[in-house]
């Protein structure tokens, strides 16, 4: 009986192989951990190959990594058409609606998703700088990932999208704008009638951690990768002491937007990401801590 | 004598890296099980010569191209690349012609020339990978707008106009095509590509698509067309292209790009 699991995607796997076959996680290499508990996941050596259902993967580039698939006839895989780099002709290409189309459209979410079926190749790459991250699910387990980190999942791997619950108002009246700093709504996947996987982008490197039950943890909204469905999160919005200068900006422009995480679980955050540059003053937001120093 | 894969040209035995495009000669190729091969990833500060001058490339993440210029080379570029030079390496510049058809293309007029001797440094601003091909006299090559970093004086410089209305309203790849020609000699030409670069070499009437904004360059033999697919991309778009490419010859397509829908 095989008893190895893999460190990085924690299902059971092939010591003799040099990478992990379920999510390509080089296995003769130490782990690389902060001392603060961060564990970066190691990117997909250059040329790996992945196995699922009777299909598998192979990851091009370093830079920004493509994910290469040769689909078996019964196999077959979804994504948003902007990721598509190339494909072959005889690979059938056919739309996957979804449900929600105005909030969807209203949200920038990919409206309708393509479903690629085997037998064939085809290729899939992001836009930026980073690393794929490759996720397999066994039956019945969830995952939530942030939105426009999707990169894509095997056909028996089940999405929906949920709002994130994470918002701030700015202003009053004609200026009043809803702010959501981790995105409106959140992606997530479930494996059903067997494994599944997920794979997605990460901009930049990849850092793992998991918390224990009431652990909490702040980062930034837009870096949260992902995160198992029994973490939970809210906003927090942290105020510096005031030096003495200009004190009543400590009320709005000079302070720090954060996501709270909530053990138990593991999140996953993501070196690359973009911080709320708006400075008005919040009038409204979710569920908040609230901290001035 | 050792064979270098990329660009095919003879080295010494025991060298490491070709002396003609800088690819390592002591790394296997990484070649994907559907046939595409990674450009080879240049090691920091690895040599090559073209002509009489010499170029070495920096970095990794976003790489520099610096060269040292023969008193009788010269260089020629698009003006924003230029990163920096000795202030005794002579500009000019040379008018692609076209006129009003490159600024409706979005197109440069005017090209920039160095002569040597003298040193000078080019990089664009993306993280990404410098492509090195060495053009044997008689070669044509079709290069996306914008992609081309830098090309030796001996290799001329022209433009295509992608034919077609189809092409023209959804093949994402803009109006133009840049193409370059070496006539009587070789000539060296210097790309930047987004992300990673890879490359496939199509067989006669072979076929494949590719996302019009991974276009990065191909030989003028591969045709390329604007195909339509049998897909919706939102609520009022009917129909997604893809940049379909016959063979025979080389393609070459970068992993990070803008894709030609989200503009």
């Amino acid at each position: 009986m095989n008893t190895y699991i893999c460190r990085y995607c924690r299902q059971p796997s092939d010591p003799s192989s040099p990478t992990c076959p379920l999510c390509g996680a080089p296995v003769d290499i130490r782990s690389s951990v902060s001392d603060s508990g961060w564990v970066q996941q190691p990117p997909i050596k250059d040329m790996a190959r992945l196995q699922f259902g009777q299909s598998h993967i192979q990851i091009a580039g370093t830079t920004v990594p493509v994910a290469e698939f040769n689909l078996a006839a019964n196999d077959w895989i979804y994504f948003s058409h902007h990721v598509l780099l190339w494909t072959e002709p005889g690979t059938k290409l056919t739309n996957m609606p979804m449900r929600g189309a105005w909030n969807r459209t209203l949200a920038g979410l990919p409206l309708i998703m393509v479903e690629g079926r085997g037998p064939g190749h085809l290729a899939l790459s992001d836009n930026h700088a980073g690393e794929v991250v490759a996720l397999p699910l066994q039956h019945n387990q969830q995952i939530w990932v942030r939105e426009h980190r999707f990169l894509t999942a095997t056909g028996n791997v089940k999405y929906d999208w949920h709002p994130t619950g994470v918002w701030y108002t700015t202003g009053t009246g004609d200026d009043q704008e809803t702010r959501y700093p981790m995105g409106q709504y959140g992606d997530t996947f479930a494996a059903s009638g067997g494994p599944g996987l997920l794979l997605l982008h990460s901009p930049g490197n990849t850092f793992v951690r998991d918390l224990q039950p009431n652990q909490t943890l702040l980062v930034q909204p837009s870096a949260l990768l992902y995160r198992d469905v029994s973490v939970r999160m809210s906003l927090h919005l942290e105020y510096p002491r005031n030096m003495g200068f200009a004190f009543w900006n400590n009320r709005w422009s000079y302070r720090s937007i954060w996501l709270r995480l909530f053990g138990p679980g593991r999140v996953a955050v993501q070196s690359m990401y973009a911080a709320p540059e708006d400075t008005d003053i919040i009038t409204n937001h979710s569920y908040a801590t609230t901290h001035h120093w | 004598m050792i064979q270098c894969q990329w660009c095919h040209a003879q080295n010494q035995a025991g060298a490491t890296s070709c002396q003609t495009c800088g690819a390592p000669l002591d790394e296997r190729d990484k070649v994907s099980d559907s046939g595409w091969r990674e450009a080879p990833r240049l090691r920091d500060m690895t040599e090559f010569q073209f002509s009489g001058s010499t170029c070495q490339v920096e970095g990794e993440l976003v790489p520099v191209a610096e060269i040292s210029l023969h008193p009788q080379d010269g260089v020629y570029f698009e003006h924003h690349v230029l990163l920096w030079k000795d202030e005794s390496v002579p500009l000019s510049s040379m008018n692609t012609g076209g006129g009003m058809k490159r600024t409706i293309g979005g197109m440069p007029h005017i090209v920039t020339v160095a002569n040597g001797p003298g040193r000078i440094a080019f990089s664009r601003d993306a993280p990404g990978e410098l492509v090195v091909l060495p053009l044997h006299p008689g070669m044509e090559l079709d290069v996306r707008e914008h992609a081309f970093l830098v090309a030796s004086h001996s290799v001329q410089y022209s433009f295509v106009r992608i034919k077609g209305l189809v092409n023209l309203l959804h093949g994402g790849n803009g109006m133009y095509v840049d193409r370059f020609i070496t006539t009587g000699y070789p000539g060296m030409l210097l790309l930047h590509g987004n992300g990673n670069v890879l490359e496939r070499t199509l067989r006669p009437g072979e076929k494949i698509l590719v996302e019009p904004g991974g276009f990065l360059y191909k030989d003028s033999t591969v045709q390329m067309q604007a195909a339509q697919m049998p897909l919706k991309t939102g609520m009022l778009r009917h129909g997604m292209y893809l940049a379909e490419m016959t063979g025979p010859g080389r393609v070459g397509i970068q992993s990070m790009y803008v894709h030609h829908h989200a503009d």
